[in-house]
């Protein structure tokens, strides 16, 4: 019985370690190959390690800010999710109390109403949303990446089913006492609903930090950019594979902020995905 | 109380307002463009069901043959990056949710980070290791293939970026549904005999069901929406075999020289048919057979 599973360890064992090397060679060549000049990479060919490390790449990187001003993308980019993440806090929390708490006619059917719309696929609505976001004056402004977001359902349905968890009897008792909605909220659910407002903001962070095609469509202005959509741009700046080790080192750059975001709130990811998929871990 | 019979406007009115503003205008709108002749700036003109005419019966038109490989290619797509983005995960989660296996947060942290970097970041990277002169796979294996100009080697590609950056959210939904299995059922299991390969499938496998379907139907959704990664591995070649229908659908509506979002709204209505069409399918399909 135990040598059994002890075969079946080895072999899970096996099968996982080579997975992640596989996993992480990419980021590893990648990371290396921004630290290599070009003619090492054009001379030698493959090597996970450079042989010698420069780091002329970043230098360059830096002091292009006219076509290719990463350092202005990522602090658009940090703009924008900062941003949008903080609003996406606010109108989900306030919408969320609004739908589990509050007493009117006809809410759950609202609310229900507006979920099901949301299912209707977002390819239909792509082109004619550019144009009322030009309406607005928000082309090439961080705000076209801010403000459509916020009308999602997704986080919304979290934070409604969330406080379902929420024993009612607190708020009651609270009501009793004479304290109004407003004074309920602040106090008494905001508190209590932090891990679900945790969850939709950081998928609201690294969802609108990734967010690809419609950052591509709504900014033509290289300086206004956020940096997914700037490094679309690299592969015709940096010369078709002319400057190897500077585009590598701007994906670099452009990976680190998620990647520490992750570090630091790694048990967060963990709970947040299966909270949205409706698992309890 | 009179008071607070208005005051729930101040809780659900903002997001009202975003949500007509930001999703119901814009998705309305999406549809009744798709009957008319719209360049984005001026006025639409109603051309009733001209572009659908065009697009799905016209074959000199160039229309009709955009949509139709676009939506060959969006197809295959889904067709094989979906089953490999259940599977992978699937396999790792189990072998990661093997009693005996240690370090479980660390392999799948490794497994999700890829997850977190962007489509064109992780395109760079990826773009350059099948780059047939400087790249590491012809490097390592002594081969010249031109990766992103050769079939089938440019959907592989494609598929190999997807696969690496797309399967840690399922992995981990995966893995909190194994380990949420009872144990007496795989103990039961193993009474009457059963190997592992035979618990994965009686037992595991119709124990997660919901989630399963859950990341079948998501996963599927989502692929219909590819563009970035054709986009950046491939620029949608060789010869237009890897150009999704978004790319057309971008390049219609928002590409150099004249709009054309009229007859882009065209195609994006079909292709939402199309994805409301299969979610349902699956969803009703695998409900029924799980029951």
């Amino acid at each position: 019985m135990n040598k059994k599973y002890n075969i079946s360890k080895y072999l899970a064992y096996l099968f996982l370690i080579t997975v992640c090397l596989i996993w992480v060679v990419p980021m590893i060549f990648g990371f290396t190959t921004s630290f290599r000049s070009q003619g090492e990479v054009v001379n030698e060919g493959f090597r996970l390690l450079p042989v010698n490390w420069i780091v002329d790449n970043y230098m360059a990187i830096l002091e292009n800010t006219s076509s290719a001003p990463i350092l202005r993308w990522i602090g658009n980019s940090l703009f924008i999710s900062i941003t949008h993440t903080l609003l996406v806090v606010v109108v989900i929390s306030i919408t969320g109390y609004g739908y589990s708490r509050m007493r009117f006619k006809g809410r759950d059917v609202l609310f229900f109403t507006l979920l099901g719309i949301s299912f209707f696929p977002n390819v239909v609505n792509i082109i004619p949303l550019y144009r009322i976001v030009d309406i607005l004056g928000w082309v090439n402004t961080p705000w076209a990446m801010i403000v459509p977001g916020l009308a999602g359902m997704g986080n919304i349905f979290l934070v409604r089913q969330f406080m379902k968890g929420v024993p009612k009897e607190l708020d009651e008792s609270a009501r009793v006492d004479g304290a109004s909605d407003f004074t309920i909220f602040f106090r008494i659910v905001l508190p209590l609903i932090k891990p679900v407002l945790i969850v939709g903001g950081l998928f609201s962070f690294i969802g609108s930090w990734n967010d690809f095609l419609w950052p591509v469509i709504v900014y033509t202005d290289v300086q206004k950019m956020p940096v997914t959509a700037g490094l679309l741009l690299l592969q015709d700046i940096y010369g078709n594979y002319q400057m190897v080790g500077q585009l590598m080192g701007s994906a670099i750059l452009a990976i680190i902020p998620t990647l520490l975001l992750f570090l630091f709130a790694q048990k967060y990811f963990v709970s947040a995905i299966n909270l949205n998929a409706g698992i309890k871990g | 109380m009179d008071k607070s019979k208005f005051s729930h406007w101040f809780f659900i009115g903002p997001h009202i307002i975003l949500f007509v503003v930001f999703i119901l205008i814009p998705s309305i709108y999406g549809v009744y463009a798709s009957f008319t002749n719209w360049n984005l700036m001026t006025s639409p003109t109603w051309v009733g069901l001209d572009n659908y005419r065009t697009i799905l019966t016209n074959q000199d038109s160039s229309f009709h043959h955009e949509f139709f490989n676009g939506m060959k290619n969006t197809l295959i797509f889904v067709g094989v990056s979906v089953p490999l983005m259940v599977a992978i995960p699937l396999v790792i989660a189990s072998a990661i949710e093997h009693k005996k296996v240690k370090f479980k947060n660390f392999f799948q942290s490794i497994i999700y980070i890829p997850g977190l970097i962007s489509i064109s970041a992780a395109a760079l990277i990826w773009s350059l290791i099948f780059n047939s002169q400087l790249g590491m796979m012809n490097n390592f294996f002594g081969a010249d293939t031109v990766w992103t100009a050769t079939q089938p080697y440019a959907w592989m590609t494609i598929f190999i970026m997807t696969v690496w950056g797309g399967i840690g959210g399922n992995m981990i939904i995966y893995r909190a549904s194994i380990s949420n299995v009872s144990q007496d059922l795989y103990e039961s299991a193993e009474i009457d005999g059963a190997g592992p390969i035979r618990k994965f499938i009686s037992v595991t496998l119709p124990s997660i069901r919901f989630p399963l379907i859950y990341t079948v139907v998501m996963t599927t959704a989502g692929s219909f929406n590819v563009f970035g990664q054709p986009l950046m591995m491939t620029n949608g070649g060789p010869r237009e075999s890897t150009t999704v229908l978004m790319m057309y659908i971008r390049d219609l509506a928002f590409g150099s020289g004249q709009s054309i979002a009229g007859m882009a709204s065209a195609m994006a209505v079909l292709l939402g048919m199309v994805i409301l069409i299969i979610s349902a399918a699956q969803y009703y399909v695998m409900n029924r057979n799980s029951a």
